[in-house]
């Protein structure tokens, strides 16, 4: 009885030592104004307005006669496909060479991270020239018609270096959690594994993918989430340039909001972001989980 | 051990801010339009603790006196260039009156409307606001205070904008658009003098092209590929060029709103796609006129590779640092329509009050109020205020009573224009999403993914749509 | 994990050698964009428009955009608020996430599975959504804006789920119960268990995660904007404002501020590398 008695108020002074200090950050400051935002969305609030009238479902079914939502979400879903498996696989394979006692490799480590710390209006202004002047002198200098104009003014080419640049952002930072991950990786299983006599490649199929399923799920995760928030690389780079056709998902939603002061509607559309997200990385994540056991 | 307590502290901090802040956001839900409940604000105080008192705090302070030193009032700044020169103009100003004037920028890609809009939101909204003017008819009524029976009303007669017969904002420049011409490069081609005013048609337009194309000059203009020079400054000459006057703008776009004038079918519309339609001909971004950059195109016209630039007065320091300098002879030519030499619109360029100052009627006191209407008569009436603001800010006044010359020759030729009547002053009020949207078909026209037809049917499905 | 190369010597030889190839072409090329900027940052506007990738520059090179930007920034004074604001909220971050995960992977209930799935969730929410909301709460509802101590106490809330959700993963998969039972049989509570067994353990994940949000602290624009209001506390972004224009921007000057920015930030990284490599040996310190 008494045992019990204590074991609970043991049990109930974890949680409040543990849990609640970062709990409740968190709600105060996440989940409160996203409840609150989900109220604004039932009104016909204009985002500045001082007053705000329920509207009930209005703007949802505003959201549904938005074409235009709906053709960006399209084209997000295939910016997020590519973007997500080049920048893990990419990142895997050099979390694996740097964590392989390669000569140099802090160096190379700290070289890949760079982009990271490049952000606004300089990485627009950087990769703008790059795809609109220097691509260009490749292409005059070697006669190659892939270069012969502005990758920007191309449809097709803009959103590929939409991708190209995530890529080279993002795969830096998904690296150092998969180098985390590799160095927490047990050297004895790796070493285990030599001298039964398994090739480098085997090592890497039968052990270590197994063992780093937790690095993929996040890893997996935090792609995923941040290809559908894009909203830095679309701004700067192409604008949703040309005439409107990169516009991905999260500028849509801004400019919604704020430049065609629909700001129910805007935040009504970014409910549904959020839910298509929530169900594709839930997916995911359920997906890794079972591959987690098996292994 | 120590780590141990420091550990302890962060976590019952942290508890307490999370605690505070969820029972507050309660009342708050609810009472973001209604005055804050007291309560809230004393848990904050504790919370917030020694941190610098915030901009309320500052207001309730402040009694009601007359005199207005010492009084702390922010003015938002929606026009980044001018940052510096506007401080400068602040400290001037506190050092003659006793009024602090804060200068609040508005940041990279950050629109003013979207900045106004979380400060009014945050409850610390700026006294003064420069905003475009379709901002200030979307806030007048809620947040302006009437500025009608101010003295400068009369002064900057005729660059007022009237919401309903009153003044809600203050003027704050005069911006004009048209062809910038470089003439220095022109002549240099031609061997000849050049005189602007011989350029007040198509066929005069048309002509000046082909011969500094013969003469060399593969490619004199340069067509700028951003989605508001396209929309916002070269369609907008359609509107801007209905009868030449902001209601007779209106006019036609309640015409287009409710679908009886199709814009086939109006002649500006026609004549503005024919010289345009010129002018991409001799664009010097023709091969591939989206892969323009801003950056580069006042290069090509300050070093003669281009004589015309399609654009207005604030690319004046775009081309000052291509190389220009101020006693290089710069000017406008109109964006010409048709082959009507008497037509206002062959004649003078478009100039109008583009930025507006509005005081915010709201979260103000009226001390502070009061100073920022005294901030507004110092540029208006005093010689330093006057003076700063042509030469230091470079900007064009709107009220007539400013003898300051500019100083750019962009400046220079507005001014000019603007004591000669070569203007016309309409400003088409467009809804704020116009320069995207029909940007993005104009991109379309000029890159050749779309017709004249096709154009036409956007800017039609574009103003049907409008409520 | 040096010691694993013991196998295959002359394929493994070739196979170090591709890999060090690949690994540097990839590497000059990720460089490019930051060797522009440095490159840059000492030439004046003009030239660096008319040919950023030009190592000639017509009015020469020089230290002027670095004193400039130094001088408009009120560099010293970003540089404090940023370092304290940036010190701080990560210091709160990581512990308390990691006291967060700590308590979801050995304490399997309600509150945990639903504090858990909202945290995974919230990670997708635009930050767009949220914005009026929160300045709306915090502005208007509680007067609590244009306070650093409002900036931190938010970028702990912002930063808590994605710090929580990685050390999750590790400490599952990482730290075996068996290590806190053992210490657990030595009388230990269960806070001790925590600060001298767990947290020690998860060093490698703790230096990452220092990486990561040091580095989105940092650099936040946004959110600082939303809540600083006043010059005084502006961090070292926000201080950048006075270089862009609405039609145009200085870039010489941005750049300047760029390195200047950036900097501290991969000083720390390599500093910390050392942490990350030292982690190996704690991992296998535990079996």
């Amino acid at each position: 009885m008494g045992s019990m008695g204590r074991k609970k108020g043991e049990k109930i002074k974890n949680l409040l030592i543990f849990a609640l200090p970062g709990c409740a950050t968190f709600c105060a400051v996440v989940m409160i104004p996203f409840l609150y935002g989900f109220y604004l969305t039932l009104t016909d609030w204009d985002g500045v307005s001082k007053v705000k009238n329920v509207v009930g479902a209005n703007n949802y079914l505003a959201v549904f006669q938005d074409a235009q939502f709906w053709s960006s979400m399209g084209l997000t879903l295939k910016y997020v496909f590519f973007s997500v498996i080049l920048v893990n696989l990419l990142a895997f394979l050099l979390a694996y060479i740097l964590t392989n006692g390669l000569k140099g490799q802090n160096f190379f480590r700290t070289g890949f991270f760079t982009p990271n710390l490049i952000g606004g209006v300089v990485l627009g202004f950087i990769w703008q020239f790059v795809f609109s002047r220097v691509l260009v002198n490749v292409g005059e200098a070697t006669g190659w018609g892939i270069f012969s104009s502005s990758w920007l003014s191309d449809p097709g080419k803009a959103f590929w270096s939409l991708v190209i640049v995530t890529v080279w952002q993002l795969s830096g930072y998904m690296m150092l959690i998969y180098i985390a991950g590799f160095t927490t990786l047990s050297t004895d299983v790796l070493e285990a594994a030599s001298i039964d006599g398994a090739t480098g490649l085997q090592k890497m199929k039968s052990v270590m993918i197994p063992l780093m399923v937790p690095s993929f799920v996040i890893c997996m995760f935090l792609t995923l989430s941040r290809a559908f928030m894009v909203y830095d690389v679309n701004l700067t780079l192409t604008g949703g340039e040309p005439y409107g056709t990169t516009r991905l998902v999260a500028m849509h939603v801004y400019e919604k909001a704020f430049t065609s002061r629909n700001y129910g509607v805007g935040q009504a559309e970014a409910l549904f972001l959020f839910l298509i997200v929530a169900c594709i990385s839930g997916l995911q994540i359920y997906f890794g989980k079972r591959k987690e056991v098996e292994a | 051990m120590k780590f141990k307590k420091v550990i302890a502290i962060i976590a019952v901090a942290s508890m307490i801010m999370g605690m505070t802040a969820g029972c507050g956001s309660n009342d708050a839900s609810q009472a973001t339009d209604a005055a804050p409940a007291e309560k809230t604000e004393e848990a904050v105080q504790d919370v917030a603790t020694e941190e610098e008192q915030t901009a309320t705090e500052a207001e309730t302070t402040g009694e009601a006196t007359t005199d207005l030193a010492g009084t702390e009032i922010s003015f938002l700044n929606s026009k980044g260039e001018i940052q510096a020169a506007l401080e400068e103009m602040a400290v001037t100003f506190e050092e003659e009156t006793g009024i602090s004037v804060e200068i609040i920028a508005c940041g990279a890609g950050e629109s003013p409307y979207t900045k106004i809009t979380s400060a009014y939101n945050s409850g610390t909204a700026p006294t003064m606001a420069m905003l475009d003017t379709t901002d200030v008819v979307a806030l007048a009524k809620e947040y302006a205070l009437d500025l009608s029976s101010e003295k400068w009303v009369s002064e900057c007669e005729g660059q007022v904008t009237k919401i309903d017969d009153k003044v809600y904002s203050f003027p704050f420049c005069v911006e004009g658009r048209g062809l910038i011409y470089n003439k220095a490069a022109i002549e240099e081609t031609l061997g000849t003098t050049f005189d602007p005013t011989s350029i007040n048609s198509y066929d005069s337009l048309k002509k000046l092209l082909e011969d500094l194309r013969a003469a060399g000059m593969e490619s004199p203009v340069v067509i700028s590929k951003e989605d508001w020079s396209l929309a916002a400054h070269q369609l907008g000459f359609i509107y801007d060029t209905y009868d030449g006057t902001t209601a007779g703008s209106s006019e036609l776009i309640a015409k287009l709103k409710d679908g009886s004038q199709k814009v086939e079918d109006y002649e500006r519309f026609n004549q503005f796609i024919t010289t345009l339609d010129l002018l991409l001909e001799y664009n010097i971004n023709g091969e591939d006129p989206l892969g323009a950059l801003y950056e580069q195109d006042p290069i090509f016209l300050a070093d003669g590779d281009a004589a015309i630039w399609a654009n207005g007065c604030w690319a004046w320091p775009n081309i000052a640092e291509a190389g220009a300098t101020a006693e290089d002879e710069y000017g406008f030519l109109p964006f010409v329509l048709g082959n009507d030499t008497s037509d206002f619109a062959n004649n003078g360029i478009q100039a109008s009050a583009s930025k507006q100052v509005m005081i915010d009627a709201v979260q103000a006191t009226d001390v502070q109020r009061e100073a920022a209407k005294a901030f507004l008569n110092w540029i208006v009436y005093e010689d330093s205020g006057q003076k700063m603001l042509v030469e230091t800010a470079a900007i064009i006044p709107a009220c007539s009573n400013n003898a300051y010359a500019a100083l750019d020759p962009l400046g220079k030729d507005i001014q000019s224009r603007l004591e000669s009547g070569k203007v016309f002053s309409s400003s088409f009020i467009a809804p704020s999403d116009h320069w995207s949207v029909l940007g993005a078909s104009m991109q379309k026209y000029i890159a050749g993914e779309t017709d004249k037809a096709g154009l036409a049917t956007e800017i039609d499905a574009y103003w049907t749509a409008q409520k | 994990m040096e010691k694993s190369k013991k196998v295959g010597g002359v394929k493994r030889f070739f196979l170090e050698g591709a890999a060090l190839i690949m690994t540097a072409f990839l590497f000059i090329i990720y460089m490019v964009p930051f060797a522009l900027i440095l490159l840059n940052s000492f030439k004046m506007k003009r030239d660096i428009i008319t040919n950023p990738f030009s190592f000639y520059a017509k009015k020469g090179y020089s230290l002027e955009n670095y004193i400039k930007a130094f001088e408009k920034m009120d560099f010293i004074k970003a540089f404090g608020n940023s370092l304290m604001v940036t010190g701080l909220s990560t210091i709160a971050v990581i512990i308390l996430a990691a006291m967060v995960a700590y308590y979801f992977t050995r304490s399997k209930n309600l509150f945990s599975t639903i504090m858990f799935s909202l945290m995974a969730a919230s990670m997708i929410i635009p930050f767009q959504a949220i914005m009026i909301p929160l300045v709306s709460i915090y502005g208007a509802g509680l007067h609590a804006l244009n306070s650093r101590f409002t900036l931190i106490f938010m970028h702990t809330g912002f930063a808590m789920s994605m710090s929580v959700f990685i050390y999750h993963g590790f400490i599952k998969s990482n730290i075996p119960i068996s290590l806190e039972e053992a210490a657990c049989i030595d009388g230990c509570t269960k806070t001790q268990t925590f600060f001298r067994v767990v947290f020690p353990l998860l060093k490698p994940t703790t230096t990452t995660l220092v990486i990561l949000n040091v580095l989105a602290f940092w650099n936040d624009y946004l959110l600082p904007s939303l809540v600083l209001g006043r010059k005084q506390i502006f961090t070292l972004p926000l201080s950048t404002y006075a270089f862009y224009g609405t039609y145009s921007a200085d870039y010489g000057v941005i750049m300047a501020a760029l390195v200047m920015i950036v900097a501290p930030v991969l000083i720390l990284y390599l500093f910390l590398q050392k942490q990350i490599i030292s982690g190996v040996i704690a991992g296998a310190v535990k079996s």
